[in-house]
């Protein structure tokens, strides 16, 4: 069993309305898939298929090496859950709902209490096992929830915004389970509005908007991805401009062909590679930088002032190395150093965005 | 065995939830011995001494006998026995009497075989001493036309005054139905409250049960609840049968209290089998609890359930004979009450513990709530939803 999660043209329909209209993806087995997507892209509904809640209008899929349509009862056995809405019972204690659950998977009483102990502990809400869920706070909740969608220890487990609302430190430790989890070969759907946590803990990515998988990739080709579509757009838009100038000087025939092409070899320069540098040095004064802008792979300093100072450099990593190193050498003390790339969330903007036009196209 | 501890859960999680609400747990009991306060005694006041006039227009031995049963009835308070008809109208419209009963004047001749008619003047505008007066009064005449042997006296004839709203030409066979009833009470020692109890423990099931279930599907099924349960390798069977079992144990359990409560609060006898009372229980409840499962199979929300049941357990309470026997309803409400389950559960408490009736005599009533219970079911599990 290479996928964990392997859908074949998935579609859910309430009425006329596609919730979600035919998903096609492949999550590999022991992975860490983000599925992302605004509200009411269809995420919660695409779960509600995979995990035999709800059943689909057409299409199929194969949950943990089992037909979901055909026996989802195997696949209930091999999935846990963990819902949007907490769902546990408010009026029984946290312990209650636990061994309830247990009870539903028909675990020996043994292993369901040995468990419930470990997976308290582990998540840290041991300490208020016996209180009502309903007295207990919303991460309290969310981890009570995660302990009773554990405690049959399914191969793949499904989180549907597990960390919405919830404190830093809360999230903190759902965000170790995670790992933990998935370290110990289970596999992870993470539905997440959260780019910094999709960011920090995904293998995979899918992005889902108005029911259609927008895009299906790592992280990291999601974002080259974006980074060749934007230069792609800017290239023809400055080649646009380059052709207008160029028939502007035809036809007025003017003079100064000096200024034109100071112009268009800004504009070829800008459609090099560039990305932003930022530097915090703390003892940066004149010197250094006029020894940075005689550096070839600077190609302008953006701004600066007294400990920092950010540029535009060629997008290699030896003009990264040339840059430190020159640095160094003059004496400058760096105390940090990052570049810009696009964030996850700019890719995801301009996922949605993109489909948003195309769907109102289509229609 | 694993199926088994679902179930066991599903009962165990409802109980905990009641004790764990204790003003829940009071009303649950509350509710129906306020009704039984309140309509009991409110209205067990006015159905003794209701003031009447007799006219007699023939003397005999007859007329005597029939005037002793009159007399002997605590309902009636006969404040006068005179010979004119007209007079005996008058009475009753000017507001002295609530009811002329009016013997014809061929009464005590046996020889005389055309039929005799006895009129009975109500005041019909009091709704609830001429919805007893008259089942009574038909109840009293065909005991006495039993026992006395006329058989001639078949037709009764009931004219109302003040409002002409009293139901003429009522079925008969309805009424001599209905009448065993008031005939108890004429010779045994049967109350209003007596008559109460019984449809009030009938009704406080059908409304535990239906509402119960809306709570415990569509309710949960909105909280995401049932979700949760779905999520596990678990039949729609196991939870539905969980769900039945686990409203049935609280509602037989809640009935047997009430019961016992009756009998030490209020004094109410038992005639019937203690056994056969508490099976009725239980069938009443399955079949309540198949209505409640038919309607939460396919609802989203409580709200929508509570929507979809109203406009039916509403009139059920006040159609199938809680308040007042059924047949002193007009006739479209009569038709109706023989569509609602309510009305069989009633009629079946009633004959166990009030007429000492054995299975003998209520079986129809059984085969009914138990083709309803079928039915409610087998359309509740069909339709049943699992998507949540
Ligand atoms: N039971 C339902 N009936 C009708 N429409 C629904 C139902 N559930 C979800 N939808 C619709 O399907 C779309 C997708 O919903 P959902 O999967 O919950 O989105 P997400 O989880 O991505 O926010 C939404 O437009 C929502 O309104
Ligand atoms: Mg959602």
């Amino acid at each position: 069993m290479k996928y964990a999660i392997e859908t074949f043209d998935l579609t859910k329909k309430y009425d006329e309305f596609t919730a979600v209209d035919a998903l096609n993806m492949k999550i590999d087995n022991n992975s860490i898939f983000g599925f992302l997507g605004p509200n009411g892209a269809g995420k919660t509904t695409t779960i509600k298929m995979l995990t035999c809640l709800i059943k689909a209008t057409s299409g199929t899929g194969n949950v943990a090496g089992y037909d979901i349509t055909n026996n989802p009862n195997e696949v209930r056995e091999k999935i846990g859950m963990v819902p949007q809405l907490v769902s546990l019972y408010g009026d029984l204690t946290v312990r209650e709902n636990v061994y309830l659950c247990a009870d539903f998977y028909g675990l020996p009483t043994d292993l369901k209490i040995s468990r419930a102990d470990e997976l308290m502990e582990l998540v840290d809400i041991k300490y208020a096992q016996n209180k009502l869920v309903k007295q207990l706070s919303g991460g309290m909740k969310q981890k009570a929830s995660v302990v009773a969608s554990l405690i049959h220890q399914p191969d793949i487990l499904f989180l549907d915004e597990p960390t919405i609302g919830l404190d830093p430190t809360t999230k903190r430790v759902l965000w170790d389970l995670v790992e933990e989890l998935n370290s110990e070969g289970r596999t992870i759907i993470l539905c997440s509005h959260d780019m910094y946590e999709v960011e920090l803990l995904c293998d995979g990515i899918g992005i889902i908007n108005n029911g259609v998988l927008a895009a299906f990739d790592t992280p990291r080709g999601l974002k080259d991805t974006m980074i060749k579509e934007q230069k792609e757009l800017k290239s023809t838009k400055d080649s646009n401009v380059i052709k207008i100038m160029e028939e502007l000087r035809k036809e007025s025939s003017v003079e100064d062909s000096a200024a034109f092409d100071k112009i268009k070899e800004n504009i070829e320069i800008r459609n090099r590679d560039l990305k932003e540098l930022s530097v915090m040095i703390s003892n940066l004064d004149e010197n250094m930088l006029n020894h940075l802008n005689k550096l070839p792979s600077i190609h302008e300093i953006v701004e600066h002032d007294s400990g920092r100072i950010v540029m535009d450099i060629e997008s290699s990593d030896e003009s990264v190395n040339q840059i430190i190193s020159a640095i160094i050498t003059n004496g400058g003390n760096i105390t940090s150093i990052a570049t810009k790339d696009p964030s996850l969330e700019d890719v995801f903007m301009s996922v949605t965005a993109k489909k948003e036009e195309e769907g109102v196209d289509n229609e | 065995m694993s199926e088994t501890k679902k179930i066991m859960w599903m009962i165990k999680k409802d109980l905990l939830v009641l004790w764990r609400h204790k003003p829940r747990l009071i009303s649950l009991f509350l509710f129906p011995i306020i009704m039984i306060t309140l309509f009991g005694y409110g209205m067990g006041g006015t159905l003794n001494n209701v003031p009447v006039v007799v006219v007699e227009q023939s003397q005999g031995p007859i007329t005597d006998a029939t005037l002793t049963a009159i007399k002997g009835n605590s309902l009636y308070n006969v404040k006068d026995i005179i010979t004119d008809p007209d007079k005996g109208k008058q009475m009753v419209q000017s507001g002295q009497v609530k009811a002329a009963i009016i013997l014809p004047s061929n009464y005590d001749n046996l020889n005389d075989t055309s039929q005799k008619s006895i009129v009975v003047d109500v005041d019909s505008s009091d709704q609830l001493a001429a919805s007893v007066i008259i089942p009574a009064t038909q109840g009293l005449f065909n005991q006495i036309s039993n026992q006395i042997g006329i058989q001639e006296l078949q037709t009764l004839n009931f004219t109302s005054t003040s409002v002409a709203s009293t139901p003429q030409g009522t079925n008969f066979q309805n009424i001599l139905n209905s009448i065993n009833l008031q005939i108890n009470k004429l010779y045994g020692n049967i109350t209003y409250l007596d008559f109460l109890v019984p449809a009030i423990i009938g009704m406080t099931i059908l409304f535990g049960c239906v509402f119960g279930m809306g709570e415990i599907i569509a309710g949960e099924r909105e909280r995401g609840e049932l979700a949760r349960l779905f999520m596990t390798p678990t039949s729609v069977s196991t939870v539905v049968g969980g769900k039945i079992i686990s409203k049935l144990v609280q509602e037989t359990g809640r009935g047997i209290i009430l019961i016992v409560a009756a009998v030490l609060l209020f004094g109410i006898i038992i005639n019937g089998s203690i056994m056969l009372t508490v099976l009725l229980l239980i069938l009443g409840a399955l079949c309540f609890i198949g209505f409640g499962i038919m309607i939460s199979a396919r609802v989203s929300s409580q709200e929508d359930f509570m929507q979809s049941v109203m406009p039916i357990t509403m009139p059920m309470m006040f159609v199938s004979g809680v308040f007042y026997p059924i047949e002193t309803m007009p006739w479209i409400f009569q038709k109706i009450a023989y569509i609602l389950p309510l009305t069989y559960v009633n009629d079946a408490l009633r004959a166990v513990m009030l007429k000492g009736a054995g299975v003998g005599d209520i079986w129809i009533d059984i085969v009914v709530l138990l083709g309803f219970t079928a039915l409610f079911f087998a359309l509740g599990v069909t339709q049943f939803n699992r998507d949540v």
